[in-house]
């Protein structure tokens, strides 16, 4: 049988990977976004937890390094499967169209590369901008005798600016569509069968992706319209 | 009789693997509705040969859907408009005076063009070349019926053993992907109980050969059932992964 | 020429063993020494190569197809004969012998369809441990139907396409010896001559049909496999490939060629549209099991066919024939077709058209019934004639769908050339003057797994290990060199009719006078037409293209020119056979009802005419060989 690594590299592998890495991508999305509402749960929530994170010390860069693995891993992959679509098909067709049908041939799934590469340059603004406050050093305070990050104030602030936050909404629109299709397709990279549970998966993809995002993109624009410092949000 | 109409083509044209490839346009009025699109492509060689011109060369051997010899691009689809069918099933009535038809080849690295509209898709053999078989010796099998096989299962595998080769499924996939036809002989062999013994090297044989030839990879486009004429399903593809990761991890 | 069919003696059912017990075998060290072309991969071919292959034999396959899985057995739909005997309804080897010879209306030898009874069984076994996914029954067991009006269930089948599925069994057995060094495998390869040094058949020559390259191949031992000849008649079922050259340039080469006016015609196809149509569509048989056949009584009614009332539908066949009705075999209720629609009864825009009425069915079983017995025939219907079969009955008409004559062949499937064999629809051997359902696929694989495995070691046995002249033999040279000037010949001629044109000519003066009927007077007719044709051919045809690149007019050329003459030797055929036999009506041999007329005392014999060249007339000289019948009774058909 093939070695690991051979059949890692293999088409059906590198379909695996994506599936695999694209579902814990999914998975973290779903816990980030659980952090990231509490910035509506009180001043302290937010940044408490955030402190919570540091807290946890060497462990922390170790999820960080899986994190960055997962990201790095499934764009390359993302990536190479694109590319390998010139190399496959050098001589492009001069009329095309879907046929519909059982296709699952959308704007979202032709585009997959493409809003993949837009999360990735995304998340290097948006690290840069949250991680590392684009080079300026955190803020810290101290709230019931724990040294906590003024890392709340940082989001709110950045949202208050509208290239932000739209940026945001935007981005945040791009992974809608990544979604729709990578969640269904994730099931199917990993051997699913179709016929009605794929259906039944296709609108749980639609759901999930909408409600997931629209759960993000509440922050981002709540934020902006309130001006930062509306009725919900008090220091 | 039917009142015949007119349509105008728009054809490749392609000397040889390595010559240009251009389109060629022409106008035919003799179109009937009655005529296959296959026909509709005679008539007009017909009158290319009337006037000392080069036919426009078409694969095709059964004209019933069946062989898979015949598998244009046409309009950007697979086989034409309709699923489920072949090129040589579509009729003309499916068009309407004055439409224009683009007509392709199939386009993949895998298939280079012989010539025109004709390609090389001798890729599919050296696929099944790699395994998709059951190693039986002639003159040597047992009773029939010895293994009674489940009547669900047996049919399902049919479903997937229907395949013809067309290999619309390449030509239909933004990928140029394989894995339809690659993952229908594997999961058709992979439910017989014929077939189980081999499964694992089967897999990997094949889905190695198939990359060897140049195929792109799935990302699960489903484009394939769609134009497949013998409309198999994806699942046969979600087979042929499930068997490649039990075959890596046995 | 004295023809010796190598029939082993003894009982009947002891043959096979005996000759088997008795034969020479090359031992197994000693088989990669020898080489075997096999021309044509359908289900004869294909097996041939894969158990030749796989017994150790150096084989070289050749097709015209860009694969071997498109070899025209793939259309067969049907059903495989076998004698299992599962449906426990008494069925046996001898049964399933004796309806064959009967349907073949007792002109094909009887020790070679038994033998085909006998090994019917094996096919099935190992087309199931190949991983045939056959019909099955709800216990797992494999499932089984009647066909073609046997009385017995003996026919296995895949859906609709059990031709396909038997032929991709027999495809991937080849694939896995090409893999394994057993096979070497070339497609898109036409044949266009074998090649014969010191009296024994030693190679071919074929064209490159990519680059149109000749070239040429040795072996010790060629089998052709190429599969029926009814393109002749340019409108049939057979696929557009399918051709007699391979057939036809061995018998030029001396090959006897045997009854070639033994032609099948299906009774239920889509009848044709209109000139630009190709290629005929056959619909399964099982359609007459619950549809009507009628026609209108009055000439030229034109009113819509739901309108025309009971009285005035002439449903003929079950008038003509009330005890079997619309379950007449295939030849009788082709003729009738043709009968009434020459009587201008015929019905739709070509007035070749008989209705096939499911109106009475569809009350009596409802919509839903039918539907599942028949759905995706009607779907096909549907797709190719733009109408509903469920509201309007469908029109049918006959086409021609097997070719029963082929090359002559002994025993052991070896023509009157040593060292040449022939296999499958290509030779003539086992279904005599008429085929029945589900026999042909049975045939091939028969050929292709178990006899010629078996009768190829018998004829090697005697041939010297490793003999090779090298295809720089001055016969190769010359063989190529003949190829080589028909192919400039034909591009060269550049006239002003076009192949098609030609061949639907031909096509017509074939079907209307060498067709399902015959008389003397038009067969006179069509030989003098032929003749004609065949000189206008080789001065006014136009050839496209150039000869080094793919040309698939050039290669119809080259086909239809073998055609002008086989036409004409069916045509000879059929004259001197004064009597109705099979599928071969000859008019003025009826009984009086209007039903065949055999005569066993004069015509019981295979006809194989041999080969004397072209001269403005065909040139041929018949050899007989009595059939003789040792253990069946001869009886006449009736289907009062
Ligand atoms: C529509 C249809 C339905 C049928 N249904 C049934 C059925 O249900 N049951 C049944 O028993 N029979 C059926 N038959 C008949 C049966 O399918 C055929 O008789 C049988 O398959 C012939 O097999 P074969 O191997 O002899 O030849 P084929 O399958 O015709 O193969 C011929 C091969 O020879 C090759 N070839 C030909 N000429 C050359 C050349 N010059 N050089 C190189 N290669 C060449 C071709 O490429 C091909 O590979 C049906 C036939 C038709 C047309
Ligand atoms: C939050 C981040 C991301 C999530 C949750 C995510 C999720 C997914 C999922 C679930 C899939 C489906 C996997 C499969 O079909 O097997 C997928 C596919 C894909 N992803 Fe992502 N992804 C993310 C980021 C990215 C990035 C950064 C890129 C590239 C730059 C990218 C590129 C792709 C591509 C190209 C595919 C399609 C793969 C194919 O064609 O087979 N994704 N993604
Ligand atoms: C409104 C939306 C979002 C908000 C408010 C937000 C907020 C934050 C904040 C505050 C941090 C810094 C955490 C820290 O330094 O400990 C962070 C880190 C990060 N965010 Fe987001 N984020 C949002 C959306 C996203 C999205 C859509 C993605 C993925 C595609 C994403 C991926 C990440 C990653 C990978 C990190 C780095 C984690 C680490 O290094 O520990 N974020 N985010
Ligand atoms: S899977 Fe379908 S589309 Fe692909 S080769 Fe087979 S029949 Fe053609
Ligand atoms: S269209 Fe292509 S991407 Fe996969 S599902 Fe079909 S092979
Ligand atoms: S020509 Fe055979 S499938 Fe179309």
């Amino acid at each position: 049988m093939p070695s690991f690594i051979k059949a890692l590299k293999s088409q059906v592998g590198r379909k695996y990977v994506t599936g695999i890495t694209g579902v814990f991508l999914m998975l973290f999305l779903i816990g980030h976004l659980g952090g990231n509402l509490t910035i509506f749960a009180g001043v302290h929530t937010f940044n408490n937890y955030t402190h919570h994170l540091e807290n946890l010390g060497p462990l922390l860069y170790v999820i960080e390094l899986v994190l960055a693995f997962l990201f790095i891993y499934h764009a390359v992959l993302g990536i190479s499967i694109a590319r390998n679509r010139k190399k496959a098909r050098p001589e492009s067709y001069n009329v095309y169209k879907t046929k519909g049908g059982p296709s699952h041939q959308t704007l979202a799934s032709r585009s997959m590369a493409i809003t993949g590469v837009i999360i990735l340059v995304f998340l290097v603004i948006h690290i840069w901008q949250f991680k590392f406050g684009f080079g300026e050093e955190l803020a810290r305070y101290t709230h019931e005798g724990v040294d906590l990050p003024q890392l709340r104030a940082r989001v709110i602030e950045a949202f208050t600016n509208p290239v932000s936050a739209f940026g945001y909404a935007f981005v945040l629109a791009m992974i809608i569509l990544h979604l729709s299709h990578g969640f269904w397709s994730a099931f199917t990279s990993l051997g699913m069968k179709h016929g009605e549970t794929s259906k039944k998966v296709q609108a749980a993809a639609y759901v999930f992706a909408i409600v997931l995002m629209l759960g993000f993109m509440f922050i981002p624009l709540y934020i902006f319209f309130t001006g930062g410092d509306g009725s919900l949000i008090s220091y | 009789m039917s009142k015949d109409f007119t349509v105008h083509l728009k054809y490749w044209r392609q000397n040889g693997p390595d010559a240009k490839g251009f389109f060629e346009e022409r106008t035919l009025n003799t179109v009937n509705e009655h005529m296959s699109f296959l026909e509709m492509l005679d008539v007009l060689n017909e009158e290319l040969q009337l006037e000392g011109k080069e036919p426009v060369e078409f694969d095709y051997d059964c004209r019933e859907g069946i062989c898979g010899c015949c598998n244009l691009v046409i309009n950007g689809q697979a086989h034409g408009p309709k699923g489920g069918t072949p090129t040589c099933q579509v009729h003309m009535y499916n068009y309407k005076d004055g439409d224009t038809i683009v007509i392709e080849p199939p386009r993949a690295a895998a298939f280079p063009v012989i010539k025109d509209l004709v390609v090389d898709r001798s890729a599919f053999d050296r696929i099944i070349e790699a395994g998709g078989y059951v190693s039986v010796k002639t003159g040597s099998a047992e009773e029939a019926n010895t293994h009674p096989v489940e009547k669900h299962k047996s049919d399902t595998a049919f479903d997937y053993a229907t395949c013809i080769g067309c290999g619309a499924c390449v030509a239909a996939c933004p990928n140029a992907s394989a894995s339809l036809f690659t993952g229908a002989k594997i999961a058709h062999l992979g439910l017989m109980p014929q077939g189980e013994v081999e499964r694992s090297k089967r897999v990997v044989a094949m889905v190695d050969q198939m990359e060897a030839e140049g195929f792109g990879d799935c990302s699960n486009f489903g484009e394939c059932e769609a134009v497949c004429p013998q409309e198999i399903s994806i699942s046969a593809i979600a087979e042929m992964r499930k068997d490649y990761v039990k075959a890596v991890f046995s | 020429m004295k023809l010796d069919s190598k029939v082993p003696e003894g009982p009947l059912e002891e043959k096979w063993s005996e000759y088997k017990k008795n034969m020479k075998l090359v031992a197994p060290n000693n088989r990669r020494k020898y080489e075997v072309i096999i021309v044509g991969t359908g289900l004869a071919g294909g097996a041939a190569a894969a158990s030749l292959a796989e017994m150790g034999y150096k084989v070289k396959s050749f097709c015209i197809q860009d694969s071997a899985r498109r070899a025209h057995s793939i259309a067969a739909q049907g059903g495989i004969n076998a004698a299992k005997n599962y449906p426990n309804d008494g069925d046996s080897i001898y049964r399933l012998f004796y309806d064959t010879i009967k349907g073949g209306d007792y002109r094909a030898r009887e020790a070679n369809v038994y033998r085909l009874a006998e090994v019917s069984n094996n096919i099935i076994d190992q087309a199931v441990a190949q991983g045939v996914p056959f019909a099955r029954e709800y216990s797992g067991l494999l499932a089984n139907r009647s066909f073609g009006g046997a009385q017995v269930s003996r026919t296995f089948y895949a859906r609709g396409q059990t031709g396909q599925q038997l032929l991709l069994g027999a495809y991937q057995a080849m694939m896995r010896q090409v893999q394994e060094g057993g096979i070497e495998y070339y497609t898109r390869h036409e044949m266009l001559d074998v090649v014969m040094i010191d009296g024994q058949a030693r190679g071919i020559v074929t064209r490159d049909l990519v680059s149109g390259e000749i070239k040429s191949f040795e072996a010790d031992a060629v089998i052709l496999a190429t599969g029926g000849y009814g393109n002749v008649f340019y409108l049939s079922t057979n696929a557009k490939n399918s051709n007699a050259t391979a057939a036809w340039r061995a018998h030029k080469k001396g090959a006897l060629f045997a009854n070639p006016c033994y032609v099948q015609v299906h009774p239920t196809c889509i009848p044709v549209s209109g000139d630009y149509q190709s290629k005929l569509t056959l619909m399964s048989e099982s359609l007459r099991n619950d549809g009507r056949v009628w026609v209108p009584r009055k000439k030229g009614d034109d009113r819509h066919p739901n309108d025309i009332p009971e009285e005035e539908r002439y449903y003929y066949l079950e008038e003509r024939y009330p005890s079997f009705g619309n379950l007449v075999p295939r030849d009788v209720a082709s003729r009738n077709a043709k009968m009434v629609c020459d009587d201008g009864l015929g019905v739709g825009e070509t007035g070749l058209a008989v209705y096939l009425d499911f109106r009475d069915a569809i009350k009596r079983d409802g919509r839903d019934t039918i539907s599942a017995k028949y759905g995706n025939l009607f779907d096909m219907y549907a797709n190719i004639t733009g109408e509903n079969p469920y509201e309007r009955p469908m029109r049918i008409y006959p086409a021609v769908h097997y070719t029963m004559g082929g090359l002559w062949v002994d025993y052991n499937l070896m023509t009157n050339i040593p060292g040449l064999f022939s296999a499958g629809e290509a030779n003539f051997s086992d279904h005599g003057a008429n085929r029945l359902g589900a026999s042909a696929l049975m045939q091939g694989l028969s050929d292709g797994y178990f006899v010629l495995p078996a009768t190829i070691g018998n004829y090697l046995a005697d041939v010297k290990p490793g003999t090779r002249y090298g295809t720089d033999h001055e016969e190769f040279k010359k063989a190529e060199a003949e190829a080589q000037a028909e192919i400039d010949k034909l591009l060269n001629i550049k006239g002003k009719r076009t192949i098609i044109d030609f061949h639907r000519t031909l096509g017509k003066i074939v079907w209307d006078k060498i067709g399902i009927s015959r008389n003397k007077e038009g067969l006179e007719e069509a030989i003098k037409e032929i003749q004609a044709l065949r000189e206008e051919f080789w001065t006014n045809v136009f050839v496209p293209g150039d000869k080094n690149n793919y040309n698939k007019y050039l290669e119809y050329a080259f086909r239809l020119a073998d055609y002008f003459e086989l036409a004409e030797l069916m045509a000879k055929d059929a004259l001197q056979r004064e009597e109705s036999c099979g599928c071969h009506l000859r008019e003025e041999y009826q009984t009086e009802e209007g039903e065949a007329l055999r005569n066993d005392k004069d015509f019981a014999y295979v006809a194989a005419w041999e080969y004397q060249g072209v001269n403005g007339e065909l040139k041929t000289t018949m050899h007989k060989e009595d059939l003789n019948f040792e253990f069946v009774e001869l009886k006449q058909r009736s289907y009062k």
